[in-house]
């Protein structure tokens, strides 16, 4: 099943090392609730409130091109040689939509939902929910920041967070 | 590479069958295009079945239905394009002269609603992306940002596409809808309502394809002029990814080869069959296909250029809105049409004299999968 916590994450992401230790953490921790990203490996998340909270990509150094999420290979030119790097908060709605229907599985946040495709300035698209506006205030061209920010709560309690764009 | 003949093809009627399991839709279908082909069971030398809900064997079971031969039967799963890529693997097999006669089955039996897309990511699925009327509907808020086509140019797809379906005896919807009913329908994903989505369905189809010079039914001959199938390649993403490059869409690369190993273009075809599952994406990818320049493809619409009167008829099936699209039925469903187009045999919907026609479907992956037949 999705989300049971950070166990499944990690197998999701054969990060098999990083999940047992982070499972032999929250044991040791007390009972407050975690906040665990949606997919390990996505972002940076912040020890302190007052940092932000980063997307987490890679540049292919021998064309250039931009990953987010982060690849192994290069897709365009397979090149093996990728540098890690974060991406910026600021970005443009490119394409929107607002989904009226409960999806048929897995997304267990509240309906209707919006998301869409956002362009950043480092030179990619991603795919991203919108938070904090309303549907009808979407537009294309508007100016948009990354937050992170819950999107469901898992069998255990946990905040499960994923980025998502509102905007500015 | 030898020529191929489409020697004969079968549908069963698609709709919503709590009563019946895949193997009666697929068995049902299998013999329509049997006895329409004119060739025993005993003849057909290979099978590519494909499904993508029903499991293990399913192109096992439905064959053990009617016999066992021994002969390679393979299942194939590819999405909404996988009926026309079981038709490749047949045309291919055939063409190459591995086997003469070869059997393509397209079958599905799927539950109602909101198509639980599985081919993304699981935590991209957790996000809620998997949306299928979503992800088109970025599409077209793009197309009508970009090429000013409006939402009464979509609601014009679906009430074009549902009146043919009235004259289409396979067809699950066979009831005319108004601009105003599409309109007023309830919303799925904006600026897309319910009638501007095809509904899931259930449902069979199949088409038996042969080397020419064993070629057995005195029906009218219509050959294969292209069977081809791609993905996406990098940088001709519209949505999520690199914004660098300008490369040609996963349609646009399929029709150039069709059109080129088939030598007839867009101009050519009597009539073309265009992967309607939202109507946006009929409009959108009949430019993509060359079918009018971008932009054009709705104002055309309101002119009647697409109707079964019109100078260039597409979906002359009633496409998916009328159909409903058992997801690996559909593409054998739309050559199903094309054959009986060009051959004569459609009775009200008949356009005279066809003798080319185009079948284009969409898979997730994403893939494209073009046919070009001819008589």
């Amino acid at each position: 099943m999705a989300n049971s916590g950070v166990s499944n994450n990690a197998e999701r992401t054969g990060e098999k090392n990083v999940g047992l230790a982070s499972r032999g953490m929250r044991m040791k921790e007390d009972q407050r609730k975690k906040r665990i990203p949606v997919k390990q490996g996505l972002y940076r998340i912040p020890e302190s409130e007052n940092d932000a909270p980063a997307l987490v990509a890679n540049r292919c150094r021998s064309c250039g091109e931009i990953f987010f999420p982060a690849r192994q290979i290069c897709q365009n030119c397979q090149g093996q040689d990728l540098e890690d790097m974060t991406l910026g908060r600021s970005g443009v709605i490119y394409s929107f939509a607002t989904v009226m229907q409960r999806p048929a599985s897995h997304y267990r946040g509240p309906v209707p939902y919006s998301f869409g495709w956002v362009e950043l300035p480092e030179g990619l698209r991603i795919e991203t929910l919108f938070t904090d506006c309303n549907p009808d205030d979407l537009e294309i061209g508007l100016n948009v920041e990354m937050v992170m920010e819950k999107l469901h709560e898992d069998e255990e309690g946990n905040e499960v967070v994923c980025h998502k764009f509102r905007p500015c | 590479m030898r020529e191929v003949a489409v020697a004969g093809v079968g549908m069963s009627k698609f709709g919503r069958y709590r009563d019946k399991e895949y193997q009666d839709l697929g068995f049902e279908a299998v013999v329509n295009a049997l006895g329409d082909s004119g060739f025993e069971w005993k003849e057909i030398q290979a099978v590519f079945c494909s499904n993508a809900y029903s499991g293990m064997g399913v192109g096992h079971n439905i064959a053990a239905r009617i016999g066992k031969s021994g002969i390679p039967i393979v299942n194939v799963e590819n999405a909404c394009s996988g009926g026309a890529s079981a038709f490749r693997l047949c045309y291919q097999s055939v063409a190459m002269g591995l086997y003469d006669v070869c059997l393509a089955i397209g079958v599905e039996k799927i539950p109602g609603g909101l198509l639980d897309d599985t081919s993304w990511p699981e935590h991209e699925r957790d996000m809620g992306f998997n949306v299928q009327p979503a992800n088109y509907a970025l599409e077209l808020q793009r197309h009508m940002y970009e090429y000013g086509s409006t939402i009464e140019h979509v609601a014009l797809v679906t009430v074009k596409n549902r009146k043919n379906g009235v004259l289409n005896p396979y067809a699950g919807f066979r009831k005319e809808v108004t601009v105003e009913e599409v309109l007023d329908s309830r919303m799925i994903a904006t600026p897309l309502r319910l009638l501007m989505c095809c509904a899931n369905g259930d449902g069979a189809a199949a088409a038996v394809l042969c080397n020419l010079k064993e070629l057995k039914s005195k029906r009218r001959l219509v050959m294969v002029g292209a069977s081809v199938l791609v993905s996406e390649t990098y940088g001709n993403v519209k949505g999520a990814g690199s914004i660098r490059y300008k490369n040609p869409d996963r349609t646009e690369i399929a029709a150039e080869q069709a059109y080129e190993t088939s030598g007839c273009g867009p101009k050519d075809m009597d009539l073309v069959e265009v992967y309607d599952t939202m109507a946006s994406a009929e409009l959108i990818n009949g430019e993509k296909l060359g079918l009018c320049a971008k932009g054009e493809y709705g104002p055309l619409l309101e002119r009647g250029t697409f109707d079964l009167g019109g100078s260039l008829p597409v979906n002359t099936s009633g496409g998916l809105m009328s159909r409903r699209h058992p997801l690996s039925a559909t593409g054998l469903a739309q050559i199903a049409e094309v054959v009986w187009q060009l051959r004569g045999e459609c009775g009200v919907r008949q356009i005279k004299g066809a003798k080319v026609g185009m079948c284009h479907c969409l898979g997730a992956g994403g893939n494209c999968a073009i046919t070009i037949l001819k008589r």
